[in-house]
């Protein structure tokens, strides 16, 4: 028997033992994490991609909004970063509880959503004008879009038409007169707000999810003379002048005579970041020269901060989450989940590209926010809550787990 | 899978996922990298642009130093009245302002008033305002409890305390301080340093932060020069200019550079007349000031405009001129260099030479003739036919070598501003050889000139002139130091120790003589050169009736000399060019000489050079007056003889109560110290009388008579002709204490060349 030597082992027999607990402690507590998102089924890395733009985008609206918030909130310096954070945490909470439910109890919702939506854009017409515009429907205190509701009640109702006549998609019946009904009359209605960009991304998701629906392309075809003949008729009638003023101004945002402000002032911060950036809440062009730089424009104070490489890492990340909503929505059960997800995760999508696009001056000049990052309560949560929905889908989702 | 998703979903899915991430990175990455790696350097210049509503707070300009850091140009702080239209929002303040700041700074009020509506941030209401008066609007400011709308910011005034001195070489600076003549000029960027910027950040409409958002950016300020210029020979070199200018009525001006030949170094450099740089947009010459007046209405701003230009010129980098017979200090070193003559060499002058059979007679300024005559008898002449064999034999080849050697086809390139080169033959034939030979026919600037001769003095080097030593920032700390630049050797050491002695000979016993100055011993050569009819005079005198340079030959008359310094290394050579004067004489060693010898003792004296006497000079050495008041008359006395002077009793005390000279003055050999006894006698005085056209003898013997002590200036030797006295310190008739010095010239009264 081999001999111990008790003056010098013990503590390391003891250590060993003590290690071993600790090990197995924290192989526990790791199973327990992974067994909570197995149990909950849940994809970790949609999950971890939606907080981590949410965390930045927080981050990132203090440091573009304080300063105008201390000139235009009475010295209030924290104004927005704190109304955002409020609806932030609730909107963290209703991600958790969507992706708690169940969504195929969403297709008993689909059509009274969608009659909820064509409500709420009627309504909003009598709304009173902010900006020129009718966009804004208030509810006690908070204030929405009601396109915030339109784009989700589309994209909702699409999905569960499409499964639910995928067989007869062909047939222009089934698989063409609904959803042209439906994405006419509300494209009409946000025409009539006006709200050109939320008619731009309806028309797109629908087409989209059309297109993945297994409609015949011969429609697009159709859709597109049919476009082709009303900017025909659009440019002969000469009531284009609202938007053609922003045309010349987007051809030549820094000699125009048109009110480019805002544009230029969005390129002299992005131009002013150049690789490496100011400096995180080193901007200058947030002092003023940006107006509201915590809504749509906030995108070129992040380049001006964080510089190229970080304003590539931001449409890296976004990407990303693109990515795993569409690839994650696939392997869904069913094909209502699919779509829904895909559709949802379509719209994010189609948000961040045209804002960023109106932001570097790709396309005119058209009101369009940047989901996790621009200041707005409920549309923070209802994304909240459209990312909890494809996260529910993910639970049903065949991924290699 | 009737349930899941079908393979054509899959695909076109994923045709919809790739057109959205290539659209957001694809398009947005290329988007970003145009927008900030591309073009972001152009936006962010037009961010900055607008991001500032700045005010300029302007640098202070760096001053400018002589060698023992006395200052040259200084900036003193002054201010600008600014206003701020958006904050003037009411016709009541609008009136107040203007009605107040009209009376401060004693302007239109309409004016003002109108500038308070102008639609603009901010508009400069005045400039270089005084301190008293900013007080005043301060005090305006706070009365009435104005808190926007009117800011004072500060602003910089250049003054040069010394006045003219060294104006040529300063330059002067316009009204934003930028440099625009001279050092001012040529150092404009490291004197300027970096204007600061008030910075108030703005919004679209114009108006300041809501709350203390105001940045100043600190104006950097500029670099100091230290110049190589000492201000007391600066000094002493314009005093006896200026007096030589007016009374050689020299009508083209007159200029003086002295320079340390070991690394060119310009210890002074004069231009008479010149300007005030205080005031350098004032016509300074009474002569222009006429011809102004006289000028139609429309022709007046030209006209003010080329006689200003005259006024500024540097004469001696931009003016060019035919050396004459100072030039045969290079023909000589040339000839000695190539072994063409020796000391030894013989000439013969008849009065003239023909060079070469078919041109016509080229005549010595003696008409009768040197006779035979050696090498260094023939500088110490000034022979010209001596100097045309000498040119003949170097030939045309070896002299243009030298010629451009000695750096007179090129610029020197000091660094002062409208340097020129001279005008020297396209194709040398003959002919222009032998008059070239004696400085004839081609043309060189003044500073050229000297830094050649300097070259035949120092041991052969051709130095690179300049004015800055050093370039200073504003905590004191070196940022450059100019080092001596040595271009080329042009002759040897040993020609050039030769040329030394040569020249000093010259002002000893020859042609050179009324440049001496005892005790140091100067080695030169004068000069005086016809000034071709078509380079007379500048055109601006003669197109306004200023100056009339038609009918009759002129001149310019030059001495260019050196002065070793015994106990430093340094030696100095003095350049002093009269241009085309019309009194008695227009000879350089009449001219120019008496000058440069003036120059050279208070600049000598001034640089710490150790006197060194030969023989003849020790007879004539000064002594120190001792200490005497106080003590009793007989030590007085002995003291005195003591230290072999004479002793002149006045009164009847028994102890000294006043001595004249004071103590410590030097006076020569024998001279007599007067020393009084009682207050009574210290009041009696003397009557100075006139000294000029004396012998060394007799006036040494007035000045006995008249109880004043004589020091003696100028050519005291007179084995080569007669000397007489030309003039003296203090004038004619004025009373003054027995036993006072008077300082009495003599010059040679038979030199000419």
């Amino acid at each position: 028997m081999k001999k111990i030597n008790l003056d010098t082992t013990p503590f390391n027999f003891k250590n060993k033992k003590r290690k071993a607990v600790l090990k197995k402690q924290k192989k526990e507590l790791k199973g327990n994490i992974r067994a909570f998102f197995l149990k909950s089924g849940i994809d970790m890395t949609f999950c971890t991609l939606t907080l981590v733009l949410l965390v930045i985008g927080l981050v990132m609206l203090f440091s573009a909004s304080f300063f105008n918030a201390y000139c235009y909130q009475n010295g209030d310096s924290y104004f927005f970063i704190r109304n955002q954070l409020i609806w932030a945490l609730l909107g963290v909470v209703v991600l958790f509880l969507t992706s708690l439910i169940d969504y195929n109890k969403l297709k008993k919702l689909a059509i009274p959503i969608l009659f909820l939506s064509y409500l709420l854009l009627l309504a909003v017409l009598f709304m009173p004008v902010r900006n020129d515009v009718h966009r804004w429907i208030a509810l006690g205190p908070f204030t929405f879009q009601a396109s915030e509701i339109t784009k989700f009640a589309v994209v909702l109702s699409f999905a569960y038409l499409i499964s639910k006549n995928f067989k007869h998609m062909s047939t222009f019946r089934y698989g063409v007169f609904p959803f042209a009904l439906i994405v006419g009359s509300t494209a009409f209605l946000l025409y009539l707000e006006p709200h050109i960009s939320c008619l731009v991304i309806v028309v797109l998701l629908a087409g989209g999810m059309l297109y993945i629906g297994g409609i015949k392309l011969r429609w697009f075809g159709v859709v597109f003379i049919f476009f082709l003949a009303a900017l025909a008729y659009l440019i002969l009638s000469n009531k284009l002048s609202y938007a053609n003023e922003r045309i010349i101004g987007w051809l030549d945002p820094f000699n125009s005579t048109a009110d480019t402000w805002q544009t230029r002032q969005g390129l002299y911060a992005i131009g002013s970041g150049g690789l490496l950036g100011l400096g995180l809440g080193k901007s200058r062009q947030k002092y003023l020269f940006i107006p509201e730089p915590q809504n749509d424009f906030i995108f070129s104070v992040v380049c001006e901060e964080l510089g190229f490489i970080g304003a590539l890492i931001i449409l890296l990340l976004f990407a990303m989450l693109i990515w795993r909503g569409i690839v994650v929505s696939m392997r869904a059960r069913d094909k209502f989940g699919a779509l829904l997800g895909i559709g949802l995760t379509a719209q994010v999508g189609l948000q961040v590209i045209l804002n960023i696009f109106v932001v570097t001056n790709t396309i005119p000049n058209t009101g369009i926010s940047l989901p996790f990052f621009s200041y707005g309560g409920t549309a923070l949560v209802m994304l909240l809550a459209q990312m909890g929905i494809v996260l529910s889908i993910s639970r049903t989702a065949n991924l290699e787990k | 899978m009737a349930k899941g998703t079908t393979i054509r979903m899959w695909r076109r899915s994923l045709l919809v996922l790739i057109i959205l991430v290539a659209a957001l990175v694809g398009v947005g990455g290329t988007k970003l990298v145009l927008l900030q790696l591309v073009q972001g350097k152009n936006l962010q210049q037009m961010a900055i642009e607008q991001q500032r509503k700045d005010i300029v707070v302007s640098a202070k300009r760096g001053s400018i130093y002589d060698r023992n850091m006395k200052p040259l140009a200084q900036s003193a702080t002054v201010w600008t009245v600014v206003l701020e239209p958006v904050y003037i929002d009411s016709e009541e303040k609008s009136q107040l302002i203007a009605s107040e700041l009209s009376k401060i700074l004693e302007l239109d009020y309409e004016e003002v008033f109108k500038k308070t509506k102008e639609n603009s941030s901010s508009v400069i209401l005045k400039k270089k305002i005084e301190n008293d008066v900013k007080d005043k609007i301060l005090n305006f400011q706070k009365e009435k409890h104005i808190r926007n709308g009117i800011r004072v910011v500060e602003d910089h005034k250049r003054y040069y305390p010394y006045g003219c001195l060294a104006s040529v070489v300063l330059g002067f600076t316009g009204t934003d301080n930028q440099g625009l003549w001279g050092l001012e000029s040529y150092y404009d960027r490291e004197l300027s340093g970096q204007d600061g910027r008030l910075v108030t950040a703005r919004n679209a409409s114009g108006t300041d932060m809501p709350f203390e958002h105001e940045q100043m950016i600190s104006p950097k300020n500029g670099y100091s020069l230290v110049t190589s210029i000492d201000e007391t020979v600066q000094h002493a070199m314009e005093k006896y200019l200026e007096e030589g200018r007016i009374n050689s009525k020299s009508v083209n001006g007159a200029t003086a550079i002295m320079m340390d030949v070991n690394n060119g170094e310009i210890l002074g450099m004069a231009v008479k007349k010149d300007y005030d740089p205080n005031k350098p947009f004032e016509l300074e010459d009474q002569d222009f000031l006429k011809a102004l007046e006289a000028l139609p209405e429309n022709e007046k701003t030209k006209a003010k405009h080329a006689m200003l230009n005259y006024q500024w010129r540097n004469k001696a980098v931009t003016d060019s001129y035919c050396p004459g017979s100072t030039f045969k200090i290079l023909t000589a070193s040339m000839a000695l260099e190539e072994g063409v003559v020796d000391e030894n060499s013989k000439f013969h002058c008849t009065g003239g030479l023909i060079p070469f059979p078919g041109v016509k007679k080229i005549r010595c300024h003696k008409r009768t003739g040197h006779g035979s005559q050696t090498f260094p008898e023939a500088i110490c002449h000034s022979c010209n036919p001596a100097f045309m064999k000498i040119g003949q034999d170097l030939g045309i080849e070896r002299f243009c070598k030298y010629f451009r050697n000695f750096g007179l086809r090129e610029k020197t390139g000091i660094d002062l501003p409208g340097e020129t080169n001279g005008i020297f033959f396209q194709n040398m034939r003959p002919i222009d050889l032998i008059v070239s030979s004696f400085g004839q026919n081609f043309t060189i600037t003044p500073i050229q000139m000297i830094v050649a001769v300097a070259s035949c003095v120092n041991g052969g080097k051709l130095v690179q002139p300049h004015v800055v030593k050093q370039i200073l920032d504003e905590g004191g700390n070196i940022i450059k130091t100019t080092d001596k630049l040595i271009k080329r050797q042009v002759i040897s050491a040993d020609t050039s120790r030769k040329m030394c002695e040569l020249l000093q000979k010259n002002v000893a016993e020859g042609s050179g003589k009324n440049g001496n100055v005892p005790g140091f011993r100067i080695g030169g050569k004068t000069g005086t050169s016809e000034k071709k009819p078509d380079n007379k005079g500048p055109s601006v005198l003669e197109k306004y009736n200023i100056r009339n340079f038609s009918g009759g030959k002129d001149y310019v008359a030059s001495f260019v000399a050196f002065a070793p310094s015994e106990g430093k290394e340094s030696k100095y050579v003095l350049l002093v060019l009269y241009d085309t004067p019309r009194g008695n004489s227009y000879y350089g060693s009449q001219v120019a000489a008496p000058i440069a010898g003036k120059i050279f003792y208070d600049a000598l004296m001034h640089l710490g050079v150790r006197k060194k006497y030969n023989e003849k000079e020790l007879i004539n050495l000064e002594k120190n007056v001792p200490f005497l008041v106080g003590s009793t008359v007989d030590k007085a006395k002995a003291d005195i003889y003591k230290n072999e002077l004479q002793a002149i009793i006045k009164g009847n005390g028994d102890y000294v109560v006043s001595q004249i000279p004071e103590a410590g003055e030097k006076i020569p050999k024998n001279a007599k110290v007067v020393i009084y006894t009682d207050e009574m006698s210290t009041q009696r005085k003397v009557k100075v009388p006139k000294f000029s056209g004396l012998s060394l003898a007799d006036a040494n013997k007035l000045a006995f008579n008249s109880d004043l002590n004589m020091n003696i200036l100028g050519v005291t030797d007179s084995s080569n002709g007669e000397i007489v006295s030309s003039n003296q310190s203090i004038p004619v008739g004025e009373m003054v204490s027995a036993g006072t010095i008077i300082t009495v010239r003599f010059v040679q009264k038979d030199t000419v060349e």
